[in-house]
């Protein structure tokens, strides 16, 4: 089963079998309700133009984001946890589209424009070598800004029109001072202690996603170099399908990606399934063929 | 074959202490821990040390007989639930030197469950990496785990519950575990044996940071760091509570640790039900000095004993399989640590 429809089709079908009653779904079948899982689902079945619309799923799905957000606009992985705040940008793109929650967007977007992680000045004997004082977005409140969650509200806010917030600008300053000199992005620290550290595939991805049309390509030529290799032999679903999105983004999606794609699905009969986020990100990979936020146009 | 001689080192070892050591055992067994906030005493401990020349050699003999020395009983794991947790910190093809060996892990599992426990799970959350599943394809763990059919658990995704913090070493009043700690009896560390830029070194007590679920502490885990290295381990370790420890140091890492550092073979594997002086006993291996190390002088205060007259050291003696694990000059955490 190696043709995009099916692969579609199966992807769809074990989403939808993590929609709880109550709305939203779970990150397995027979789980709880997931902020993270609920956005990507919603995302995935949303965005995927092969995809038939599960229309009262998705609305479900968004509703239920919309009654799991704070006052102040975050929607964190527990409600009763409100620090790890960082599905909120996911959320931000799972009610595109929808004029019923532009209240919720708009207070999500507003949230992480004025929210940032812990920023100092970098001191002369500094054993990390990022600018340490480029602002972006961090996992969980009071802690430094990675690159992941900047890479993801970058794409948050560009989709809720305000991408020529200081805010993006900055944010995509911090992602190009965490290009590793080699090529890629991993976390989010480049040369500790006077040692450059290695990129991964997933990072590197997601930042390319966040990139593609702010920077010249010329900029990212040498992470783009080291996707491609990458996406050639790795199988596992988050450094695949970022892999795939990333290099779409840029028009470099590889022509086997549909054929990888189906590999790794395939490869749950040894891994045992995928839980809901993996498997909406193969779904999007499968369809975005020029990068995630193409498929918002 | 010196992988399966585990001589004893009774030199300056009464009665009164081994009993006394029993005995703080037996509490830590039981979930108690010697400190709630406070600093008290700490007692004795045992710890095992086995030479393991390779990965090759018999790894669930070696646990066997550390398990026998160290009076763990069949009673004691007879249908109990195991959660083994690794080092892995990030995808590396063919460095073994990086996350604890797949084959430690085979080993441990095969020791418990001949010892009769009625399951048994390998469970981790990278620190680094998202991405779970490409850390067991390059580390070659997953491989092992489908073979032996040894189900995983990526706890970085798992739902948690939040427990008090009662050691309060850091600010934070509640600490979130995976629900996946609910579901078992023993935690038990299986560790690698390095250096840390941060904190020095990471052994067993170090190593419980994986158990903390990504989602809720980020990638890296970032908020430990803010609130103190030293102060979230023992925070953590307060926490979870794990039952024993087995460190990895058949080939370890030292130099700029824990990630980028360099092979070394110390061929031991150390282990322990205290983690403490399981901790102190490999630093004393790697030429370290353990009173140096600031966590392990804070959990000596609350968990166990790190002095070498209180621990009571099985199989190798020390001085056998000491080998130097280099320090850089660089890097503020090393300064000072090695044993005079």
């Amino acid at each position: 089963m190696t043709d995009r429809s099916s692969l579609a089709s199966s992807c769809v079908e074990a989403l939808i079998k993590r929609v709880l009653p109550e709305g939203g779904f779970s990150m397995f079948p027979g789980g709880g309700f997931r902020a993270d899982a609920t956005a990507w689902a919603v995302l995935a079945l949303s965005l995927a133009p092969s995809v038939e619309r599960a229309t009262g799923v998705i609305e479900n799905g968004r509703s239920r984001l919309a009654a799991s957000q704070s006052e102040d606009g975050r929607v964190s992985v527990s409600p009763s946890d409100p620090g790890p705040f960082w599905p909120t940008s996911l959320a931000i793109l799972a009610w595109h589209g929808s004029s019923k929650y532009a209240k919720h967007r708009v207070r999500a977007t507003d949230f992480l424009l004025r929210t940032t992680g812990k920023h100092w000045e970098k001191t002369e004997n500094s054993p990390l070598a990022h600018d340490t004082s480029i602002h972006g977005w961090p996992w969980n409140q009071d802690t430094h800004s990675w690159v992941e969650p900047t890479s993801l509200s970058i794409l948050a806010l560009r989709t809720a029109g305000v991408g020529g917030h200081k805010r993006v600008l900055e944010g995509v300053r911090m992602l190009m001072d965490r290009q590793l000199p080699s090529g890629g992005w991993n976390y989010g620290n480049t040369i500790a202690f006077g040692t450059e550290l290695l990129p991964q595939a997933d990072c590197t991805g997601i930042a390319l996603n966040a990139l593609a049309g702010e920077v010249p390509q010329s900029d990212v030529e040498i992470s783009l170099r080291y996707l491609k290799t990458q996406v050639t032999r790795l199988r596992t679903p988050l450094s695949l399908g970022w892999g795939i999105l990333g290099l779409g983004a840029w028009g470099r999606r590889p022509g086997q990606a549909t054929s990888w794609i189906g590999e790794c699905l395939a490869r749950q009969d040894l891994s045992g399934v995928y839980d809901t986020t993996l498997v909406s990100l193969l779904l999007l990979a499968l369809e975005g063929k020029r990068g995630l936020e193409h498929l918002f146009r | 074959m010196r992988e399966r001689t585990f001589a004893r080192d009774t030199e300056g070892w009464t009665r009164r202490e081994v009993l006394s050591g029993a005995l703080g055992a037996a509490v830590a067994s039981a979930g108690v821990s010697f400190l709630s906030g406070c600093t008290r005493r700490a007692g004795t401990a045992e710890v095992f040390i086995a030479q393991v020349g390779s990965y090759e050699s018999d790894i669930a003999s070696v646990v066997l007989s550390g398990l026998k020395e160290l009076g763990v009983t069949e009673e004691e794991i007879r249908g109990k639930r195991i959660l083994l947790k690794p080092n892995l910190i990030e995808p590396r093809r063919g460095a073994e030197h990086v996350n604890t060996h797949p084959l430690v892990i085979r080993g441990t599992a095969e020791c418990f469950l001949r010892k009769g426990a009625s399951s048994v799970l390998v469970a981790e959350g990278p620190g680094h990496t998202r991405d779970s599943l490409l850390v067991l394809g390059e580390s070659g763990l997953g491989e092992v785990l489908r073979d032996d059919r040894i189900p995983f658990v990526d706890l970085n995704y798992v739902s948690g519950y939040p427990v008090t913090n009662t050691s309060r070493l850091t600010r934070l009043p509640a600490l979130t575990l995976p629900v996946t700690l609910r579901e078992v009896d023993w935690v038990v560390s299986v560790a690698k044996m390095k250096t840390h830029h941060w904190a020095g070194v990471t052994l067993s007590m170090k190593n419980l940071f994986g158990v903390m679920p990504g989602i809720y502490y980020g990638w890296p885990k970032n908020v430990f760091h803010w609130e103190g290295i030293a102060q979230s381990i023992i925070d953590i370790n307060e926490a979870v509570k794990p039952s024993f420890a087995i460190v990895d140091g058949v080939v370890g890492m030292e130099g700029d640790g824990p990630i980028m550092g360099t092979p070394k073979h110390a061929g031991v594997l150390v282990m322990g039900r205290n983690l403490t002086a399981v901790d102190a006993t490999c630093a004393r291996v790697m030429g370290i000095d353990p009173k140096k190390v600031s966590y392990l002088a804070a959990a000596s205060r609350r968990f166990g004993p790190i002095g070498e007259s209180r621990i009571r050291q099985l199989g190798e003696a020390i001085g056998s399989v000491r080998t130097e694990f280099s320090l850089l000059e660089r890097i503020d955490a090393h300064k000072g640590l090695r044993m005079s």
